[in-house]
């Protein structure tokens, strides 16, 4: 009986053991279809898999550890990294859980929360593209990719007109955001919002009736409802096992109690289900994008007032001491926080994320630790994977959606 | 070095859970290891029927001085809607752990503790009891340490760092800035080290060739006699040296 032995001294790879015809297959971490730096070390009898293991910690950089020793407005630039899809999912829930420490979240402006939830829903989006693109490329439909990805691509325009950078914008401050939408922004938001539907047309077209894809992903990979609640799972893999819990509803943040939308579910538990919870996911999401984009019109306030938390305007600098003063107060040793912890969630593209924060009253985070949806999505691997197809390997993992800058931080 | 990021003494609490505000953010218990998993089952029973998240928190000076946080969360277990669903009740479980001393798994409880015991184990040195796979996740095997501790270093040793003076700025260098203070002494320092070591293995080199071990080593000291080149001066004039 050939074993991945309870290792204690080195990886579990370096025991490959063979004496009735089960082999040990190590996949990945350069595998392309892995999505990153993922290592899946499988026993299979012929071409079942028996017994799955997955190795994380290639890309461990030590995020939670950096983000302690910088300041709470600093710490959102290592935060973003985490999960590089959509980064500022990860910074809006960083800042929720700092602002309910410093008890102002009741008075964030109502424009800088529509424009919080405008930009989470875009990120929803083009997150799901890239996992949409890759997905279909890891089972040969390489013409979604390209649609999938253009569409992304203007989404990552509008992240570089907001905050100043395509991928990682730091856009989002305590009290509010670092600048208001600059002029432009909403026409090229119109145009986003023009061109999404007919090109989810098409990627429907091209993947959803596949019969290819169809055959790949029906009924592989289940997991029922039940498991799904004990491995931990949320977000989209949980809603393809037939339980609508979405954060978003259950408890609502930034005004999402203000917008309508549906949280998309399916019973089948399978690749498939998860193919289309997703899909329907991204549509639900243009579905309040389009109903922001209607408030945004009004101007308003798009940071608080409260210059202890964020920096006064640059103009009012040069006209005044009080300004002169915070603002170098800011810059130089950042604001304090009161001692206390707290636990704040949101509904990433992966499902639950959630930052569980510690303050002991300085001015830098005592402990922020992740509760990172890819890592605990990507864990069932070892319960999904029995009795598959090795082939289907690269299915499931496609499936699970996972993100290795956030499973490793 | 106390500066002005330090904050005043008695300003930071030890143990920040015990000051917090009431944030409505979960109903909190608190446990010791023994009670744990009596704790967490009843939890279950209850209809806590996901293990959310664990994580660990070093709190240094406070006995126990670690924190092993669990996040529980009430879900259905079955097909079930948004109206079934509602707003979950969370509640959160502190189990305080001193070093050394061990923690019963959650694994029998819920598979999904599993890898997050494994991190809590492999950043913070906390062992769980009966883990069936108790082996670091993120860090290589073979790492010494814990680096989620407190007192963790941030930075390598010394000795293993590159020598790199502050002033040996590009625009330091174009603007012919000289080097002065505290810097200058420890570069001089620095170099005298370099060299003293560089004249060492030269004369190594030089006794060798006289004896003929290795007739083609090359004798880079030359006549210079070991003494004077460690003392000769170090020019710190980064334009002169330019």
């Amino acid at each position: 009986m050939s074993t991945i032995a309870p290792s204690t001294a080195g990886y579990a790879v370096d025991v490959v053991e063979s004496t009735d015809g089960r082999m040990v297959l190590s996949m990945g971490p350069q595998h392309p279809s892995t999505h990153g730096v993922l290592q899946v070390i499988t026993e299979i009898e012929g071409e079942i898999v028996t017994k799955a293991s997955p190795e994380i910690g290639y890309l461990h950089t030590g995020i939670e550890k950096s983000a302690e020793n910088l300041f709470w407005s600093q710490a959102s630039t290592v935060i973003e990294r985490m999960d590089y899809l959509s980064p500022l999912t990860n910074a809006l829930c960083y800042y929720l859980a700092v602002e309910k420490l410093l008890g102002i979240d009741g008075q964030i402006p109502e424009r800088a929360q529509q424009i919080r939830v405008l930009l989470s829903e875009l990120s929803r989006i083009a997150s799901h593209c890239v996992w949409l693109g890759t997905g279909g490329i890891d089972l040969g439909a390489l013409t979604g990719f390209f649609y999938a990805f253009d569409l992304r691509e203007r989404i990552l325009d509008l992240f570089e007109a907001s905050g100043g950078a395509r991928m990682h914008p730091n856009y989002l401050r305590v009290g509010g955001l670092a600048q208001d939408l600059p002029k432009g922004f909403l026409d090229k938001l119109d145009g986003v919002i023009a061109m999404y539907e007919p090109r989810m047309r098409d990627l429907r077209g091209l993947l959803q009736k596949n019969p290819i894809l169809q055959d790949r992903m029906i009924d592989v990979g289940i997991l029922e409802a039940e498991d799904a609640v004990a491995w931990g799972m949320t977000g989209p893999i949980l809603r393809a096992a037939g339980i609508a819990y979405d954060v978003r509803k259950a408890f609502p943040y930034s005004g999402y109690d203000r917008y309508e939308f549906d949280v998309p579910t399916r019973t089948e538990g399978d690749a498939y289900a998860r193919f289309l919870v997703r899909l329907d996911e991204m549509d639900e999401a243009m579905r309040i994008i389009r109903q922001v984009r209607k408030e945004l019109d009004t101007p308003g306030n798009w940071q608080m007032t409260d210059t202890k938390f964020a920096p006064p305007p640059k103009e009012t600098i040069a006209l005044s001491m009080e300004a002169l003063i915070h603002h170098f107060k800011l810059v130089s040793e950042s604001f304090r926080v009161p001692a206390g912890d707290v636990y704040q969630a949101v509904e990433g593209p992966r499902g639950e994320l959630g930052y569980y924060v510690v303050s002991n009253g300085d001015n830098r985070p005592w402990r922020v630790r992740t509760r990172p949806p890819s890592m605990y999505n990507l864990q069932v691997l070892k319960k999904i994977a029995l009795g598959e197809l090795i082939a289907d390997m690269v299915v499931m993992i496609g499936s699970l959606d996972p993100v290795f800058g956030e499973v490793d931080r | 070095m106390p500066s002005s990021q330090t904050p005043p003494p008695g300003s930071t609490a030890v143990d920040p859970t015990a000051v917090r505000p009431t944030i409505a953010d979960a109903r909190i218990l608190r446990v010791t290891p023994d009670a744990l998993i009596a704790t967490l089952r009843e939890l279950k029973a209850q209809g806590f029927s996901q293990l959310t998240d664990i994580g660990g928190v070093d709190y240094l000076e406070r006995e126990p001085r670690f924190d092993v946080v669990y996040h529980l969360l009430a879900l259905p277990t079955r097909e079930s809607s948004i109206g079934d669903v509602g707003a979950p009740a969370r509640v959160r479980v502190l189990c305080g752990v001193d070093v050394d001393q061990e923690v019963p798994t959650a694994v029998a409880l819920w598979p999904a503790a599993d890898w997050a015991e494994r991190e809590v184990f492999d950043l913070f040195g906390i062992r769980f009891q009966d883990h069936p796979d108790m082996r670091r996740i993120q860090m290589p095997d073979d790492w010494e340490g814990y680096p989620l501790r407190k007192d963790y270093p941030l930075r390598g040793p010394a000795s293993e760092r590159t020598p790199r003076p502050s002033f040996a700025l590009k625009s330091n260098v174009a603007a012919g800035t000289p080097a002065s203070g505290r810097a200058a002494a420890a570069l001089q320092k620095q170099l005298l080290e370099a060299r003293s070591r560089e004249v060492k293995t030269a004369a190594e080199a030089g006794r060798t060739a006289q004896t003929g071990v290795h007739p083609g080593a090359s004798v880079t000291a030359g006549d210079a006699s070991a003494k004077e080149l460690a003392e000769r001066p170090v020019n710190l004039n980064t334009k002169d040296n330019a």
